[in-house]
């Protein structure tokens, strides 16, 4: 280099600062076998987790409107008796949260009130990892859903979890071996291979032949082996169920753009996604999708108003597309977040990390309703709601009661249920 | 001292492990090794690279890799002024790509690489390029300096000003994400520190602000609580300085730090217990060398034994700046990079938090391992880069002239200003292998004779420019034999021979189905292709993946 115009030139290069990945034809899928299978629709159960990152503000959520002490310690950001969307005399959603106001009144709403864990935690990552290892004690290395996946058993696709986010697994489906994949967008999720055809047939199985050697297992060369030739199994997997589920103009567009497609997806569109995976007869069970920034240190309002009404409709709008295809009652939908704010608002017109907040539970088969009192704001712990009902009883409900997985094997111990289910008819 | 350390890495004497490493029969000063101290000080090698350092001994070149090139300053003066004009996340990126190649001191860029993950900031939350900039300035400044300075400098530092919402942290009503990462996550990691030291630090860095413009760091005193606080047992009116300077003070602060660079610079197999104290306590005894201790790390026993070779998984701008550097003879745009360093998982200046990117087995799953099977193929068939492919008549596209000078500011002094085009032809090219690559028109003269029974293939597709073949750096030794061959490819991909399984499933697939290729054979475009293939699939072994 040594001078500017050698080094403008070579960084820069061409016209194309993004250089477009050139589309080469993917890998040709194997006619799947079981192709009459797909159709054949599964009545497996489905669970879809959602996870709020940074922790949402449970009190500005389900709003305890009728309790002094909730307007006296958010001087800017309460909401009042004529703002919420009243759920009964005391509590009322947030305004922006419509769709979930009419899942309440359908019956198919539960608003989980007070959940936590003992000590709680306010960093964000340690207390991710507590509420997606589910261990407090921080005993566990592996996540709960991945724990989930060996005792679930899983037909058609062959995929038991799916993630539909940033480009790596949540640490609830850490350690799940290859049982769960993360479906970044469409486009890049192919084997490029450049050539004629029976050529790239026979490299796809040098690279498998290469990487079926041996290998330790627990040694790290051996890990890599593995999950290599795991990539081209869910590769081919989801390809073939993906070409089925077909893409409207929107999702084309989208991936036609670089870096879009799933992993940019807002949470409409990951949910989308999965209602139509799911009415494709994909046989995934667990779903797992993220939305960020509710990590609410300041001007707390507007952004979370916002962040709630895309959940609300993301929610509703996948229940929506489940309808259609007949599979609204296989599925249920849980959204967590890592905590709960500091009840009295900061300076900054935000708050701060907290503890105890609510969760939702929401499908037809959810036995709708308010479940638990709402956390005292006059006995506080350290400025934060206290807990009265541990987040693993949630878990362990949903595992027992909805995907049939026994939860003492997952959870480590038993959890005494919680009444989130209609009565199985 | 025992000849060789023992195979379990718990009965290694953490004495012996630390102890200066010097070549000997187990662990000679050849390729292999040599290539083991590239990938991991530096963003791998040339074959040019790999064979000076073999004659200049190992002394020399780890002094050269701490030190970086007689000219490294005078480059970076360069960067540096070219750097700060980028308004856009892909051309910042790019920039620090180019760095890393060619900055002069590789050494000092990894560890930048290895603060930025550290001090994790994104560009997603900070907007500025500009910003992002400056702090991995800091980075650069202090990669191989000392650590006290280096986290009062990022304290201080704009970007993270504005990622850690530090205007928001004010007298009577303290914002804690600051006061919390930098204990957390910037120096003593969970279980060293308390809430109440957390609320303390908060109020201790109050008034710690950026200035309205969002341009440099401001004390605004005002905003101060100077009140007393207890922070890790000290009391006072504790400002930042002292909530550093008492966080560097703690025990765990070498513990944690030397524990995250032995997972960056030596393995990532967690360490047993006792093995990393030395370090540690050396570490803190020098108030914080780092340089001494990266020296002291890649100059060990144990770093040239079994117990660090292929003990890390590459990170994304290791596989890739590894791939260009051992495999491609011509100097490409980095900024082609970008994209499918996004793919595998590591967009530079956007980890995806705090915390930093998620490092180890958990950079591959199926989309980040299919994304590198991906780039490996451009790279193998040299696609990976439009930087070779613009038309050759050698003059300027206005296109592409426009889109140089859009990234400098009116406000850049003068010899910036014409840009002239390079046309590819005069691209410089790395290492002997030059010669060995046959232009199209000669490789098409060599077509293969003999295969008339079978209906004629599917012609192979075209080879890619000079600049881009791979093929160069395999046939630089002229291997007459298809072994030699596949011997070449795994010195140039791994600085050793394939495994030998591996090896003859290699070899049998470039014979395709023939015992030996005709004479001619090894130079017709379809044996060419063949070894690219070959080449690819030899980047989606664990061999490659890991560092």
């Amino acid at each position: 280099m040594h001078n500017r115009r050698d080094f403008l030139s070579r960084t820069l290069g061409g016209s194309s600062l993004l250089a477009v990945g050139s589309v080469v034809p993917g890998f040709v899928a194997r006619t799947a076998a079981a192709a009459d299978d797909a159709k054949a629709k599964s009545k497996d159960t489905i669970l879809v987790v959602v996870e709020l990152s940074g922790g949402n503000d449970g009190l500005n959520t389900v709003i305890p409107y009728g309790d002094d002490l909730y307007h006296k310690a958010r001087p800017t950001l309460a909401l009042r008796k004529k703002q919420v969307l009243a759920l009964d005399d005391f509590h009322g959603l947030h305004p922006r949260m419509g769709e979930l106001k009419k899942m309440y009144d359908d019956k198919s709403l539960a608003v989980v009130q007070g959940v936590g864990y003992p000590n709680p935690d306010r960093s964000h990552f340690e207390s991710l990892d507590v509420w997606q290892q589910a261990d407090p004690k921080r005993g566990q290395a592996s996540g709960w859903l991945a724990r989930t996946i060996p005792g679930l058993p899983v037909r058609e696709a062959g995929v038991p979890g799916l993630y539909l986010g940033e480009n790596r697994l949540p640490v609830a489906f850490q350690g799940a071996d290859g049982g769960a994949i993360s479906l970044a967008d469409r486009k890049s999720f192919r084997l490029q291979l450049t050539g004629p055809d029976d050529s790239k047939k026979a490299r796809k199985s040098l690279i498998e032949s290469l990487n079926a050697d041996g290998g330790a297992a627990g040694d790290l060369a051996g890990f890599v082996r593995k999950r290599q030739l795991q990539t081209y199994t869910s590769l081919q997997r989801i390809e073939e169920a993906l070409k089925e589920t077909g893409t409207g103009p929107d999702e084309e567009r989208r991936n036609n753009q670089s870096g879009g497609g799933v992993e940019q997806a807002t949470l409409a569109d990951k949910l989308n996604l999965i209602a139509k995976l799911v009415n494709k007869g994909l046989g995934t069970r667990l779903y797992y999708a993220a939305a960020d920034g509710f990590d609410t240190h300041s001007r707390q309002a507007e952004s979370q108003a916002d962040l709630l009404g895309q959940v609300s409709q993301a929610i509703g709008g996948m229940f929506g597309t489940l309808k259609s295809g007949g599979n609204d009652d296989r599925v249920v939908v849980m959204t967590y977040s890592e905590f709960g704010r500091r009840v009295k608002e900061n300076g900054s017109r935000g708050t701060d990390h907290g503890a105890a907040a609510c969760m939702f539970v929401a499908g037809p088969k959810v036995a709708g309703g308010i479940v638990g009192k709402h956390p005292s704001l006059s006995d506080l712990t350290d400025g934060d709601l206290a807990y009265h009902t541990d987040f693993r009883r949630v878990y362990a409900t949903l595992l027992d009661g909805w995907l049939g997985v026994e939860s003492r094997g997952v959870l480590g111990d038993g959890f005494e249920h919680l009444p989130l289910l209609k009565p199985k008819a | 001292m025992a000849a060789t350390l023992p195979s379990e890495l718990s009965k290694v004497d953490p004495a012996d492990a630390w102890a200066a490493w010097s070549p000997g029969s187990g662990t000679p000063w050849d390729r292999k090794w040599a290539a083991h101290l590239f990938r991991r000080a530096a963003f791998g090698a040339t074959t040019a690279e790999l064979d000076k350092t073999l004659a200049d001994g190992f002394a020399l070149t780890l002094a050269r890799l701490l030190n970086g090139e007689p000219d490294a300053a005078a480059r970076w003066e360069v960067l540096a002024e070219t750097g700060r004009y980028y308004k856009d996340a892909t051309q910042v990126r790019a920039w620090w790509l180019y760095s890393m190649l060619e900055g002069g001191h590789p050494l000092r860029e990894k560890l930048t690489l290895f603060w930025h993950n550290h001090f994790a900031t994104s560009l997603n939350k900070v907007r500025s390029p500009r910003l992002m900039f400056e702090q991995n300035a800091t980075l650069r400044t202090h990669a191989l300096g000392r650590f006290r300075p280096f986290l009062l400098a990022m304290s201080r530092d704009p970007a993270m000003l504005v990622w850690l919402d530090s205007n928001r942290n004010v007298k009577g009503a303290p914002n804690e994400n600051y006061a919390r990462e930098v204990m957390e996550l910037f120096s003593l990691g969970v279980g060293n520190y308390t809430e109440k030291d957390v609320r303390a630090a908060a109020r201790a860095f109050t008034g710690w602000h950026h200035d309205p413009e969002v341009k440099a760091f401001e004390y605004n005193a005002g905003l101060h609580d100077d009140g007393p606080k207890t922070l890790l047992g000290v009391t006072g009116a504790l400002g930042g300085d002292d909530a550093v300077r008492i966080a560097c003070d703690q025990p765990a602060c070498g513990r944690f730090l030397a524990g995250k660079l032995y997972a960056f610079l030596v393995s990532e197999t967690p360490p047993p217990e006792g093995l990393l104290d030395p370090l540690a306590e050396r570490f803190r005894a020098s108030d914080y060398d780092i340089a001494a201790l990266v020296k002291t790390m890649l100059g060990s026993r144990l770093f040239f034994s079994d117990h660090a070779y292929r003990k890390r998984v590459k990170w994304p701008v290791e596989y890739a700046l590894g791939a260009l550097r051992g495999l491609v003879p011509g100097r490409l745009p980095p900024s082609d990079l970008v994209e499918p360093l996004s793919k595998m998982g590591q967009s530079l200046f956007a980890p995806p938090n705090v915390k930093g990117w998620r490092t180890g087995t958990d950079w591959l799953n199926s989309a980040t391992l299919l994304a590198r099977n991906n780039f490996a193929e451009a790279v193998a068939m040299g696609s990976w880069s439009k930087g070779g492919s613009r038309p050759t008549n050698g003059l300027p596209d206005a296109a592409e002239v426009a889109t140089a000078e859009a990234v400098v500011e009116a406000d850049i002094p003068a010899p910036l200003a014409p840009v002239e085009r390079i046309p590819p032809q005069s691209v410089p090219t790395r290492g002997p292998g030059g010669a060995a690559v046959a232009g199209p028109a000669a490789v098409l003269t060599a077509e293969v004779a003999g295969s008339a029974a079978k209906p004629p293939p599917a012609p192979p597709p075209p080879a890619p420019p000079a600049d881009r073949d791979v093929l160069a750096v395999v046939f630089a030794g002229k291997p007459a034999t298809v072994p030699a061959v596949v011997r070449a490819m795994g010195v140039a991909l791994f600085g050793d021979a394939p495994p030998p399984a591996a090896a003859k499933k290699i070899e049998a697939y470039l014979l395709d189905g023939k015992k030996a290729p005709a004479a001619n054979e090894m130079n017709a475009p379809a044996f060419r292709h063949r070894a690219r293939e070959a080449l690819h699939a030899m980047m989606c072994l664990p061999e490659y993946q890991l560092s």
